[in-house]
């Protein structure tokens, strides 16, 4: 099994800034749907709806360097990077990236490293949704909302998950592999 | 102090069919300060990566004082060959330039206490004592060149390589730097190779050349490198036909006390400036001077102080998506204009929003033929030697024939056929369409024809030369 | 505090927090961690902002509870203080813990690999190059008639392409200044690891668990 060699750390720190970058570009859209859907009560539905564009670094990390454990940090790096850029989240950010990054790499796992398309992204999605969303239940209280409400914020999740982190990074991972930097 | 002798070295590159080295031997005598020479893309980078240990070999035919670098211990490898590269910013791990020196030394386990001194001792080799606790990423490109080499006197690496070190750099820089490795040369007996594909101000430096040409080195005494030398005639600007800019011509881009900085560092004073339609004016200046960062300014895609207005409109003030189409640059890193994967796509993507008319499918082919670029359409961009990038990039912006063209180095790299092709396809359609161009060029020969206006940077300042008309 | 061990504490305490529902517990970790950041000077604008998103996000989050859950009031104080754990807590992490220094002490205390601390380093600098790399390829395409947009995929390609340079560039000039993956390296600065900071570690724990024990109603 291929080791984690200094190049590959490097490459996986700069996906992870570089998702930063596009995310913290993302903030005032953010801002504006938050505000924009507070007031009845949907403001979780703002996070589910980005948190697709959050986790990418995950599953990006995961197809361009395919190594066991690449989805994991880079996700985790992410947050390390926020940490340390002055986001406000501090420790719980790190404990959610993990978690995100480990979702991830369950759908990577269950391939063995093997398969490198739509279905490992789509597994990878659907594992990154229900591992984020267990955590949600605790953290952000998520366990207390009624079951219909619930269940519309995990399809609106899931269904990010897959626009970006399956889709999208599919798309860029085919860029990539006809300019030969990756293969098939 | 180390010799380092190739014995006929061969290496292809990966997915390649021919060598770039092809059975290449020499020897880089302890001591001398040896100038690598060659055509780009020749491999005189492949070489010096090699010599390093930086691209893995199984059987290494190179070796320090009949030692093989494998067999020395890997930590003390940096205290053997170290290398200085040609692009400044991205050969550092930390923060600042006293955490780098630390880091290099903690790699060779230099115990603790003797760090500092040999950190101090080294900057103050160079003369950068008073960078010391500066962020590197806030250095000039220049003063990023210094910290590598005060660094590899830190280590105290016998055999020091470098990789076209000057490609960004002031000329006052560029002599310090010179001076220096002399002076490891002569005072500590370090073994230096340079690699740099002009030959120009390095004659009073350099022991020997050694040329790198098909695959093979060729080494010359120091009798013939002088002959090499005296044979060598730097390129000279001849324009005879450039003008001070009058009252008829029509201003396209107007600066009101424009000024540009790097950093804390002010690469122009604020002055104010035009740039003239339907001309094509050349930018020459040293090196480093702010060429490049001008262009970034007005395509705004940098800092700067004052006002930009095209066409008496703040730039500011027009939409991103029109002053794009309006306002062009032809990037110097042709990697860089590309958005797509194959030559092809390249080209479709110009033809979809550029000037259709003009650029009728068969003119482009006709440019492709006349480019030697012709049956190339599935071949990856980035596959491309670095030539073929930069002519396939220059079409690409003049397909899209916007109003004002920004060209920096546009001939970079490029052999005598190419540069006489480019031109006369730059004159043509600059004609044709009445575009505005504005070059930056370090390839000098063959601007006559093209050039109507001529504008110097020099001590922080743009000024128009020629006579008045 | 060795920054190792300050890291774990708050992670701990940040992952227990998510659990348990004992609002007084939050509220003293709040008043200690906000009595920490002012010891440790904390500039007013910083303090603000850290007290002004959470605010945002607790509220619409306990209004969102509010109106689609059947969630107790004692419920929707914890999530509301919660968030103000985190924030607070974390405040007072990155106010006394410059990022170099956490990496030495995770290199030379939690016995990081090299090659991960420096490897973060060396691409952490590079975050101005990154931004500027954005700006240059949505520009470059701007140039052509294409705008990119964060979910085209040429974008990202284009910096990954880029990256992959830079990390190839970086990992040679590491190389070229001496670094060997999994080597012994010597340390100009020691990161002290002392029983105070043990003893710090291990009572910050058990106050917290005597206080849940307490809270709990």
């Amino acid at each position: 099994m291929k080791r984690w060699h200094i190049r590959d750390i490097i490459l996986v720190t700069i996906i992870a800034i570089f998702m930063g970058v596009i995310f913290w570009a993302l903030g005032p859209v953010y801002t504006i749907l938050a505000a924009a859907l507070a007031p009845m009560g949907l403001q979780p539905l703002a996070n589910e709806l980005l948190l697709g564009i959050w986790v990418m670094a995950g599953p990006l990390a995961g197809f361009v360097i395919r190594i066991p454990g690449a989805a994991t940090l880079g996700e985790l790096l992410g947050a390390v990077v926020e940490m340390f850029l002055g986001g406000i989240w501090g420790a719980s950010t790190l404990i959610s990236g993990t978690l995100q990054g480990f979702g991830s790499e369950l759908g990577f796992i269950f391939t063995g490293y093997k398969r490198y398309g739509w279905f490992t992204l789509f597994l990878s999605s659907l594992t990154t949704a229900i591992v984020t969303f267990v955590w949600d239940l605790f953290r952000n209280g998520y366990a207390a909302y009624h079951l219909p409400f619930l269940l519309l914020l995990f399809c609106v999740r899931l269904l990010s998950i897959f626009i970006f982190g399956g889709v999208l990074t599919k798309l860029i991972n085919n860029l990539l592999v006809r300019a030969h930097v990756l293969k098939d | 102090m180390a010799t380092v002798t190739v014995q006929s070295l061969t290496y292809t590159y990966p997915k390649q069919a021919h060598p770039v080295l092809d059975h290449l031997s020499g020897t880089f005598p302890t001591g001398k300060f040896s100038l690598l020479t060659g055509v780009s893309g020749g491999g005189k980078s492949t070489l010096l990566k090699l010599i390093a240990g930086l691209i893995p070999m199984s059987a290494t035919p190179i070796t320090f004082d009949g030692h093989p670098l494998s067999a020395i211990t890997p930590t003390q490898r940096a205290s053997t060959v170290a290398m200085l590269f040609q692009e400044p910013s991205t050969q550092f791990t930390m923060d600042t330039v006293e955490n780098e020196l630390r880091f290099a030394l903690e790699n060779q386990q230099v115990p603790a206490e003797e760090i500092a001194d040999r950190c101090d001792a080294a900057l103050d080799f160079i003369g950068i004592s008073n960078l010391k606790f500066r962020k590197l990423m806030f250095l000039s490109g220049g003063e990023q060149q210094k910290v590598a080499l005060a660094i590899i006197v830190a280590m105290d690496s016998d055999v020091i390589l470098l990789d076209e070190p000057f490609a960004s750099i002031d000329p006052p820089t560029r002599l310090i730097l010179l001076e220096k490795l002399v002076a490891l040369c002569n005072d500590r007996g370090k073994t230096i190779i340079l690699a740099d594909h002009d030959l120009s101000g390095y004659q009073q430096w350099v022991d020997h050349l050694a040329v790198l040409a098909d695959g093979q080195l060729t080494l010359l005494s120091t009798a013939a490198t002088r002959e090499r030398f005296a044979a060598f005639t730097p390129q000279r600007l001849q324009l005879t036909h450039v003008q001070l800019p009058n009252d008829q011509l029509t201003v396209c881009l107007q600066g009101t006390q424009l000024g540009l900085a790097h950093g804390d560092r002010q690469l122009l004073t604020p002055q104010d400036l035009s740039l003239y339609a339907h001309r094509t004016t050349l930018i020459t200046g040293p090196n480093g001077s702010g060429k490049s960062t001008l262009f970034k300014a007005l395509v705004r895609l940098g800092r700067y102080q004052g006002q930009l207005t095209y066409r008496q409109t703040d730039i500011t003030k027009i939409r991103k998506r029109r002053y794009a189409r309006q306002v062009g640059l032809m990037f110097q890193a042709a990697s860089a204009q590309f958005l797509n994967v194959t030559v092809a796509e390249e080209l479709a993507l110009s033809q979809k929003y550029g000037d259709h008319a003009y650029f009728t499918p068969t003119r482009i082919q006709q440019l492709l033929q006349q480019l030697n670029l012709a049956g190339r359409d599935e071949q990856v961009l980035y596959s491309l030697s670095s030539g073929q990038q930069k002519k396939i990039q220059l079409l690409c912006m003049l397909i899209m024939a916007p109003d004002v063209l920004l060209l920096d180095e546009p001939l970079k790299g490029l052999d005598y056929a190419s540069i006489q092709a480019v031109m006369t396809i730059l004159k043509t359609v600059q004609q044709d369409l009445n575009l505005t161009l504005i070059l930056i060029s370090h390839q000098l020969s063959g601007l006559d024809d093209l050039v109507d206006l001529h504008l110097t940077l020099a001590d922080r300042h743009l000024t128009y030369q020629g006579v008045s008309a | 505090m060795n920054p190792s061990l300050k890291l774990a504490l708050l992670v701990l305490i940040a992952l227990e927090v998510s659990f348990i529902q004992v609002w007084s517990i939050n509220v003293a970790l709040i008043v200690v961690s906000l009595i920490l950041m002012l010891l440790g000077r904390i500039t007013w604008r910083r303090l603000l902002w850290l007290t002004l998103v959470p605010l945002f996000f607790s509220s619409a989050l306990v209004w969102s509870l509010m109106l689609r859950s059947s969630a107790s009031t004692h419920f929707l104080i914890v999530i509301f203080t919660r968030l103000f754990v985190y924030v607070y807590m974390g405040g007072w992490f990155t106010l006394t813990t410059p990022p170099l220094w956490l990496t030495h002490s995770l290199e030379q205390n939690a016995k990081l690999p090299s090659k991960f601390a420096y490897g973060f380093l060396a691409a952490f600098n590079l975050m101005p190059k990154i931004q500027a790399e954005v700006a240059t390829v949505r520009a470059a395409a701007l140039m052509r008639g294409e705008v990119l947009h964060v979910w085209s995929p040429r974008l990202y390609f284009k910096v990954i392409l880029a990256a992959m340079n830079w990390s190839d560039q970086l990992a040679a000039a590491m190389t070229s200044h001496g670094f060997v993956e999994g080597a012994p390296r010597t340390h100009a600065q020691t990161v002290p690891l002392v029983a105070r900071d043990w003893w710090l570690f291990v009572g910050s724990l058990l106050l917290v668990q005597v206080g849940l024990f307490v809270g709990l109603p």
